[in-house]
Parts: C-alpha cells; sequence; structure tokens
C-alpha cells in the first residue's frame, strides 16, 4: 500500500519511514525560513502531527507525498514567521490545499525530481536581483511590496523581477 | 469571460503561487482558474516551481532526538475520519445519565481538574487549528466539523472520566514509580464496570522511538488499556472503558515502554506500577 495509505490506517511504522524519508528536507526549509533550530523542530513536529492527522483525506494524484509536506511546512513556518514579527497573516493554505481536484504537480516521483533539478538550476543561474527578489517571497513570505520597502527599490521593479525569475524558471521546466 | 479578466487574473497568479494575495483576491483567482485551461495549466506549472523551491534546499540531518518527539506525540493524536481510529479504547461511548455523588475525594478533584486542564489545552489547539484554516468556506467548515467531533471526544473523554470516578465499584490504585520513572507520581482510579482513568505527572521522557502503554493484570494476564497520552511536559493522562477479558478481582496498573502504537502484550521495562 501506498506510504500514506499506511498512514490513514494509522499504521506507525509508515509514520517512522515517511518520517526518516522526508523530515531532513521538511527541517532544512523550516530552518530557512525560521532561522531558528528550535522553532524549526517545532514546525517539523507540526507537519508530521498534521500529515498524520489528515492523512485520511490526501488525494494521490494532487502532487508528491514530499511536495504535500513541504508546502505544509512553508504555511507553518511563514505563520510562525508573521507571529513572531507581529506582521499581519495574509498567507493562505496555498495551491494544493485551496484547489480540490486539480492536479497541481506531477505525483510521479522521479519525473517531479528532474523537475525540481531544473528549478534548483534555474534558481542558481537567475540575475542575483531576480533571486533575492523571489527568495524573499518565498522563504520569508513578504508581499511584494514589502519586497519593495526591503531591498528600497520601486514596487513595479520588484513586480518585474519576480515575474521574469518565475518566467524564467517554468521555462526551464520545459525540456 | 472578458479577455480583460482573464489578464487581470493571469497577472495575479505569480502572487498566488507565493501566497502574496488577500483571501478575496486568492477566490477570485481561485474561481476564474476553475473555468479557464490556460490559466490552470499556468497555476500547475507555477505550483511545480513552488515546489521545486522547496526542494531546492540540502537537506539536514535532524537531531535524533526530534523523531522521537515527533514518533511520541503521534501516538496519542486521533486522526481524523473515518477509516481507523488509531486506539480501539481511545473513543468510548461514555454511559450516559452518570451523577456526581457528594463528598468527592480529593484525589478525585485533582484528576477532575486535570481532565478540565486537558480540556482547556484541546479547546486553546481547536482555535488555534480554526484561525489558520477559516480563510475558505469550504476549509471552515471542515474545520468547524473537526472542531465538534474533537470537542465531542473530549466531552465523551469527560464523561467516561465522571463515570469511572464516580463508579460505585471504583478503587483508587497507589502508583509508585519504577527504574528511570522512581520521581515519577501517578494516580490510578480502577472501575472493574467503567474503566481506567490514570493521571502520571514528572515522567521522564520515554526512550528513543517508544511511548508509554498502560497496562491492566488481572489473573495473571496484561490488558491494554490503551496509550499513556501526552498532556505537556511529563505529564501522561489515560481515561479508557475497561479492556475486555480482565479477570474480576484484584488487579494490578502497569505503565511501560513500548514500540508506537503500543502492543497486544507488554514487552518494555514497567515505569510505573500499582496494585489494589
Amino acid at each position: 500500500m501506498h506510504l500514506v495509505g499506511r498512514l490513514a490506517s494509522g499504521d506507525m511504522d509508515a509514520a517512522g519511514e515517511l518520517y526518516d524519508r522526508h523530515a531532513g528536507k521538511v527541517l532544512a526549509l523550516a530552518r530557512r525560513i525560521l532561522r531558528d533550530d528550535g522553532d524549526a523542530e517545532d514546525v517539523v513536529q507540526e507537519v508530521f502531527s498534521q500529515a498524520w492527522r489528515t492523512a485520511t483525506r490526501y488525494e494521490a494524484g494532487r502532487g508528491t507525498v514530499a511536495g504535500w509536506l513541504l508546502m505544509i511546512a512553508r504555511t507553518r513556518a511563514i505563520d510562525r514567521l508573521r507571529a513572531r514579527q507581529s506582521r499581519p497573516d495574509t498567507t493562505g493554505e496555498v495551491l494544493l490545499e485551496a484547489m480540490p481536484g486539480t492536479t497541481m504537480a506531477p505525483s510521479d516521483q522521479a519525473i517531479a525530481n528532474e523537475q525540481y533539478a531544473r528549478v534548483r538550476q534555474g534558481l542558481v543561474a537567475l540575475p542575483a536581483e531576480q533571486r533575492t527578489a523571489l527568495e524573499l517571497a518565498y522563504f520569508e513570505g513578504l508581499s511584494q511590496s514589502e519586497i519593495a520597502e526591503r531591498l528600497a527599490a520601486p514596487l513595479g521593479t520588484i513586480k518585474t523581477r519576480i515575474r521574469t525569475a518565475l518566467t524564467t524558471l517554468r521555462r526551464s521546466l520545459r525540456p | 469571460m472578458t479577455m480583460d479578466r482573464h489578464e487581470t487574473i493571469g497577472a495575479m497568479l505569480d502572487e498566488y503561487a507565493l501566497g502574496q494575495l488577500s483571501q478575496d483576491e486568492r477566490r477570485t483567482v481561485e474561481t476564474h482558474v476553475r473555468e479557464c485551461d490556460t490559466c490552470a495549466a499556468d497555476l500547475r506549472e507555477l505550483a511545480v516551481v513552488m515546489e521545486g523551491l522547496a526542494h531546492s534546499l540540502d537537506p539536514v540531518t535532524p537531531p535524533p532526538a526530534l523523531k522521537q518527539r515527533v514518533m511520541s506525540s503521534l501516538a496519542s493524536q486521533p486522526q481524523e475520519p473515518a477509516r481507523t481510529v488509531v486506539e480501539p479504547n481511545a473513543v468510548a461511548i461514555p454511559p450516559k445519565g452518570v451523577k456526581i455523588r457528594r463528598g468527592v475525594h480529593p484525589g478525585w478533584l485533582a484528576a477532575a481538574a486535570v481532565v478540565i486542564l486537558g480540556l482547556g489545552v484541546a479547546l486553546y489547539s481547536v482555535d488555534a487549528t480554526r484561525r489558520l484554516l477559516i480563510d475558505d468556506v469550504q476549509e471552515a467548515q471542515a474545520a468547524v466539523a473537526d472542531l465538534q467531533r474533537r470537542l465531542d471526544l473530549n466531552a465523551e473523554q469527560a464523561d467516561l472520566a465522571v463515570s469511572i470516578l464516580t463508579a460505585t465499584d471504583m478503587q483508587p490504585v497507589a502508583m509508585s514509580g519504577k527504574e528511570n520513572a522512581t520521581g515519577s507520581t501517578a494516580r490510578a482510579y480502577w472501575s472493574p464496570a467503567r474503566g481506567l482513568l490514570i493521571v502520571a505527572n514528572d515522567l521522564p521522557m520515554p526512550p528513543p522511538g517508544r511511548i508509554y502503554q498502560v497496562w491492566v493484570i488481572g489473573g495473571g494476564t496484561p490488558f491494554s488499556a490503551g496509550l499513556l497520552g501526552e498532556q505537556g511536559v511529563g505529564r501522561g493522562m489515560l481515561i479508557a472503558p475497561p479492556p475486555r477479558g480482565v479477570a474480576p478481582g484484584a488487579v494490578t496498573v502497569a505503565v511501560t515502554d513500548e514500540p508506537p502504537g503500543g502492543l497486544p502484550a507488554p514487552s518494555g521495562s514497567i515505569r510505573l506500577a500499582g496494585s489494589l
């Protein structure tokens, strides 16, 4: 049975396996966002708790398991970051949560991995100012005007940088 | 669908994918994307890019204690409906119409206070969950249903606790710590008719990859009462109906460490034990 299926049936071994496979990635993302080991570990616990509780509602074909866990991790970590900075919460449950019944990403891990590798290479190759703007949006959950303020650049410029960066990364997905 | 609208929404997809939009804007995008194949395809691609960004970090090695912490926390959490319940004894239909007697033993009051405290914690976390999910009507509805279920579950647990504590056949069991848990205190209340309530304090963390399981031993045979739920640092509680098969008469209540999910028969060290 699929790992998440086993998880949904209350299989603790499956939970252990899921953790062994993905905790390193989840922790890396939480640390990158929160820059605090204790908070990041709390997020890891929250992610696997949420996965455990909601495994029964997980829809196969909605993306990879790693993608599912990482999306939960990002939302949780940014919520925490915003609470810490007393910033209003504008980040919602993004994409996979918000679009029931729509396949958003490949479920096949091999295809997904290849695409992730392309995004990674594309990210490294981006001009520094585009990459910085995108990373502030993705890893710190900043809005475009918050990024403009942080980088002391006009809003229009930031919008263009992020748009260009994402267009480049999307293009990198196509062989 | 006008072309203008399509272009307006198309320009919002990046921000949607990055989670930068307000709730209203998100809803607008979602409504459009359900009807527009072009935007749906764009969003799919953006989703892959977002996942790729999450994957762009090198994995780190989590500290070994973290796995233990995660696994123990899972062991005491119910899953959402409805395919399976983790621990068959965790959800019990409480006997109805139980009245609280006068002249309640102080120990019962303390145990009841712990139960109420536990409910407070549960309600607080329910509130936090609600705050996170309320964005979307659909999600809110799911959340409310979830809240209701958890409240029902907690209400059932509280009812069961009261029915155990007030049962005419209830006997307190003096528990004492063993091995590395000699500093722990625990109170257990056993009613052969209603079940077991056990509250442990100052309990050390279980060994790595282990959880605490509670046993009722009658006629020399141990029966699992369930897993000791974590109620805060060092505090554990279980409220469970009587395990099936316990022989009438004197019993021993014991807590052992076991692999996550528990076992049908104890295998680990006894950390807490007490006999009638």
